[in-house]
């Protein structure tokens, strides 16, 4: 499981400091889906970076099955497993190179990573391809390919940054049936995303995080019972709205964000 | 890491970015069709530039004489008229068979050439004067235009002397003239002049033998002063051309797989995946890394296969070269010359390109690094430009001075050894810090916080350097060290004074800036030159007074042994050592100049100081850096390679016969170092080992002799077997009063 305490991370932007991410705490179990929700800039990236390692945090720390997340923990990251918005494929190599190259990124021995690219290219529909070089690939193979990436070390957790950005509904649906399969696996899975109607179809729990705080956190009842709306875009509005009116004036927030 | 250090990992991973890179198009372009393309035309373009400079001379046009006004322009006229009438009159002896003395006076120092060519023209079209045009202009313009070759021969000044004979009077004229050195036209126009001036004078001479004064031979005087560069030159800028655009096709095949496979990873957005996985980065961009090589190599292979065929079959390389053309050999020699050289810049380039975006960024980045390449490259091309020593450690142009002296056949052996070394040396440095930048820009915001991370003072603090530190200061430290230690001969110094400037810049080098570098680095200053009492901290002092002179002792009969080994070793290589190629003579005065300074002085800056100095740095710096990543044993070897390599290249000239004793000490000291977990006992053994080895050498030749009681340099077996067991014992005290502790086990 993850659970993060009290991360904070500030950047410093034009000489001028920026909190991304402040004093945020959350757990994930395995088998539960936790959406980790806001809009651009909310701090969504900085937050994952930081459980990944690729971000040492201010204060506080994150910890992975019991281990803590630090920058040169290769174990940590062993156990995570990452897909995110602009995840592309190597474009010569053909889809078998690919996946085996990042079986050996993340040191799994070649016997095992066979085996279990034999399963993935029959739990993702790859194996008509598997042979082609990437650049031949459609979009949709693509991110097939991009998925089974993610999975072939086998990781307790997989973080999902914006996985559906720039995806149709048919791309959409693919991402979905993927975290469902996760979901049956017991696997861990952090999806970050602003697309709040999509998180709604599949997350367990969410977190709101707006300009570094988590707002809210609870599940699609609990968050209906606390703020009268019945849907998670409106109540981003309502919260969007409301903070705007206390908002003190400076830079939009999206414009200093270290993702941007 | 040891994980994808092992099971063909690492080489799975090379095999990945090698597919990435030769599967692409765009990197086969530079590798194939660019050298099939450039080598052909460039060698038309040469060809027609030699051939282009030999068709002009050849053509049979009027010569042309620049004066300053008309007034010279007419005497001038009047003078190769009256050669003619001369000439044709018949009244002159022919030229062949005027005798030396009879020739008139001129600066031979230029004319040697000059002279050859003259005779072989007069062969070929007889007495004949030619036709000379005169022109008049100031002597700005003229000189202008006798470098621009708009005039054959510049007659700079005629100075007309009035000579009293017995008879009378007679003139008597001084003419001066420049040429342009090396070139056809010039050259024959000048022996042209010579020839006619020549006859006038010949045939003067003989009238006034014959009716006035005997005693006057010579009536006119003509001195020719030459002007640009001998014409041979051309074959060797032309050299110098071919290694510079071999190396600028190296660098071309390099560039793109270098962008391709760093900014490239972040376009296609695979970057972010790859830095997540827990693979080292160091890994990453060691695969990386030898993937431009290997492309860069490849491109070399292919330029140096296609040049070959180019000067081989296209006439160029006879025409430049000789007869033998451009051999298969010399290619051969430049081709390693090429890999180093391609296993630097490549370093370079994906240190440059790791900071990029995107590719756009990566070209913006490079486009200045090759611009600036080629300024060492032009220097390559200028005549004349000595491949020295200290060009040796400057990067770029040292592989380049020493492939064109390859290509000409005259390289030499100390320049191109510091060419090659401190190639590598840069070439490893530069791959730390790539593999610092790569990856770090996708993690952070801001390109400053990868620099800063890699220059800036971190914030925390950490026990010891790491090998990427050491790296990166023996990049800084060995071109600082080479001029440092040539300072002395430059400036030449003698006696003390050199001894102690010697001294101060050991100090300054080897102990100031390691720890000036370990401060600003935030390293633990005690840790790293271990400045404590190493093993045994904690103990009751009873107990540290003895292990102390447990090390004392061991200490002293370690150099009562360790001097005799290393004089022999010594002696295995002495006849590698400059001393052995200077004559009695000098040895002597060596020797005198030597005892000149007093011993306490010798001592100091001979044995005290390097001790201090160079155990701060080899014991101290560079022995826990690589005790931070490698084992006690490996450690201590490579830092004695390094102790030995150090001395082979101190001072201006190649001292390998100091190699394997200072191999030898460094490891006794390493161990010494490790063992007691102290820097002390190894810079007391160090004093007493160059002590014992100067007071030696403070006794001639015959004392040794004497003392060792036999005719040879070499020591006396009895002698030997009393060191191994000084050795011996001092070891075994050492072991045993520093009890089985090892250092860092013990403080980190």
């Amino acid at each position: 499981m993850i659970s993060a305490e009290s991360l904070t991370k500030q950047f410093i932007v034009r000489g001028v400091p920026l909190v991304a991410v402040n004093h945020l705490s959350f757990h994930v179990s395995s088998g539960e889906v936790y959406g980790l929700l806001g809009p651009n800039g909310a701090g969504k990236t900085t937050t994952l970076r930081m459980i990944m390692g690729l971000l040492e945090p201010d204060s506080g720390y994150v910890e992975i099955s019991g281990i803590r997340s630090t920058n040169k923990s290769t174990n940590i990251r062993k156990q995570l497993g990452l897909i995110s918005t602009n995840d592309g494929v190597y474009p010569w190599l053909t889809v078998r190179e690919m996946l085996m190259y990042f079986a050996d990124l993340y040191a799994v021995e070649q016997k095992q990573a066979r085996e279990r690219l034999e399963e993935l290219t029959d739990l993702l529909d790859i194996r008509r391809f598997v042979d082609q070089r990437c650049s031949t690939l459609s979009t949709g193979q693509k991110q097939r390919v991009t998925l089974a990436r993610g999975l072939m070390h086998d990781p307790p957790v997989m973080l999902l940054d914006e996985p559906t950005r720039g995806l149709d509904v048919v791309g959409s649906q693919a991402i979905f049936r993927f975290i469902d399969l996760l979901k049956e696996r017991g696997k861990v899975v952090l999806l970050s995303t602003h697309r709040l109607d999509e998180a709604e179809r599949v997350c367990d729990r969410f977190g709101l995080l707006h300009r570094g705080n988590l707002q809210f956190e609870g599940t699609l009842n609990e968050l209906q019972h606390a703020t009268g709306q019945k849907h998670l875009v409106d109540m981003f509005i309502a919260f969007m709205s409301k903070s705007e009116e206390s908002r003190p004036a400076t830079i939009p927030s999206n414009e200093l964000s270290p993702e941007a | 890491m040891n994980e994808y250090l092992s099971n063909g990992r690492l080489w799975r991973l090379c095999q990945k970015e090698l597919r990435e890179s030769l599967r692409d198009r765009r990197t086969l372009f530079t590798l194939v069709l660019m050298p099939i393309l450039v080598y052909p035309l460039l060698s038309m373009a040469l060809q027609r530039l030699v051939i282009g400079s030999s068709v002009k001379t050849k053509a049979e046009t009027e010569l042309l004489i620049g004066v300053k006004d008309d007034e010279t322009a007419d005497r001038i006229r009047q003078m190769l008229n009256e050669a003619q009438l001369v000439r044709d009159e018949g009244f002159a002896s022919p030229i062949s068979t005027v005798r030396n003395s009879d020739q008139p006076k001129s600066d031979t120092a230029n004319d040697l050439g000059t002279l050859s060519t003259s005779t072989s023209i007069s062969s070929s079209t007889a007495d004949e004067i030619p036709d000379f045009r005169i022109a008049s202009s100031d002597p700005t313009s003229l000189a202008a235009a006798l470098r621009g070759g708009k005039i054959d021969l510049w007659i700079t000044d005629i100075q007309v002397e009035t000579l009293k004979l017995q008879n009378g009077i007679a003139p008597a004229f001084e003419i001066q003239a420049e040429f342009r050195q090396g070139d056809y036209r010039s050259e024959r126009a000048l022996a042209d002049f010579r020839r006619a001036l020549q006859l006038i004078n010949d045939n003067q001479a003989d009238q006034f033998r014959k009716l006035v004064d005997r005693r006057l031979k010579v009536a006119m005087t003509f001195k020719a002063t030459g002007v640009a560069e001998p014409q041979a030159d051309l074959s060797s800028s032309i050299a110098g051309v071919i290694p510079l655009v071999l190396v600028l096709m190296t660098i071309t095949g390099a560039v793109y797989p270098a962008i391709d496979l760093t900014a490239g990873e972040r376009e296609r957005g695979t970057m972010e995946a790859l830095i997540a996985s827990p693979a080292p980065r160091f890994a990453l961009l060691l695969s990386k890394y030898v993937a431009v090589v290997t492309v860069a190599v490849l491109t070399a292979l292919a330029n140096l296969f296609a040049t070959w065929m180019t000067l081989s079959f296209g006439g160029l390389g006879q025409a430049l070269f000789g007869k033998a053309g451009f051999s298969l050999w010399t290619l051969l020699q430049i081709l390693p010359l090429l890999v180093i050289f391609a296993s630097f810049f490549s370093a370079i380039l994906l240190a440059l390109c790791s900071f990029a975006r995107s590719f756009k960024e990566a070209q913006a980045y490079l486009i200045p690094v090759m611009l600036l390449s080629l300024g060492p490259g032009l220097v390559t091309l200028l005549p004349n430009v000595q491949f020295t020593t200290l060009m040796g450690i400057v990067p770029l142009l040292n592989i380049l001075m020493l492939s064109r002296d390859i290509m000409v056949g005259q390289s030499s052996l100390v320049p191109a050894f510091v060419a090659v070394f401190s190639t590598i040396i840069y070439a490893c440095a530069t791959l730390v810090i790539a593999s610092r930048l790569f990856g770090a820009e996708a993690a952070t915001s801001g390109s400053q916080e990868s620099w800063s991370e890699l220059c800036g003072r971190p914030k925390k603090s950490q026990m010891l350097p790491d090998i990427g530190e050491l790296a990166i200061y023996l990049a800084l430290l060995f071109p600082l060290f080479f001029v440092a230690s040539n300072l002395g001969s430059m400036f030449e110094l003698k006696g003390s004074r050199a001894l102690f400037v010697n001294a101060a810049i050991l100090f300054a080098l080897f102990l100031l800036m390691p720890l000036a570098y370990a401060w600003y680095r935030r390293i633990d200053l005690a840790h790293t030159f271990l400045l404590g009492e190493g093993v045994g901290v904690g103990e009751s002092l009873f107990k540290r007074i003895s292990r102390w002179i447990g090390y004392l002792a061991g200490v002293l009969l370690l150099s009562a042994g360790l001097w005799m080994v290393a004089f022999e070793a010594y002696l295995l290589f002495e006849s590698w050592s400059l001393a052995a190629q200077l004559t009695e003579v000098d040895k002597e005065r060596l020797k005198s100049d030597f005892l000149a300074v007093p011993f306490w002085i010798v001592l100091l800056t001979g044995a005290v100081a390097p001790a201090i100095a160079e155990e701060f740095f080899f014991r101290g710096f560079v022995l826990s850096a690589l005790r931070s990543k490698l084992s006690g044993f490996r450690s201590v070897l490579l830092s004695s390679l390094l102790f030995g390599l150090f001395h082979v290249i101190a001072g201006s000239v190649l001292s390998i016969e100091k190699f394997l004793p200072t191999v030898i000490l460094g490891l006794a000291i390493g161990y010494v170092a490790i063992r007691t977990g102290s820097l002390w006992p190894g810079i007391l053994l160090h004093t007493l080992h160059n002590g014992l080895i100067f007071g030696m050498s403070r006794f001639t030749e015959d004392d040794l002799a004497k003392w060792f009681g036999n005719e040879t340099k070499h020591i006396p077996i009895a002698w030997l077997c009393g060191g191994g067991i000084a050795i011996a014992m001092g070891l075994l005290t050492l072991i045993v009063s520093s009890q089985r502790k090892r250092i860092h086990e013990n403080t980190v």
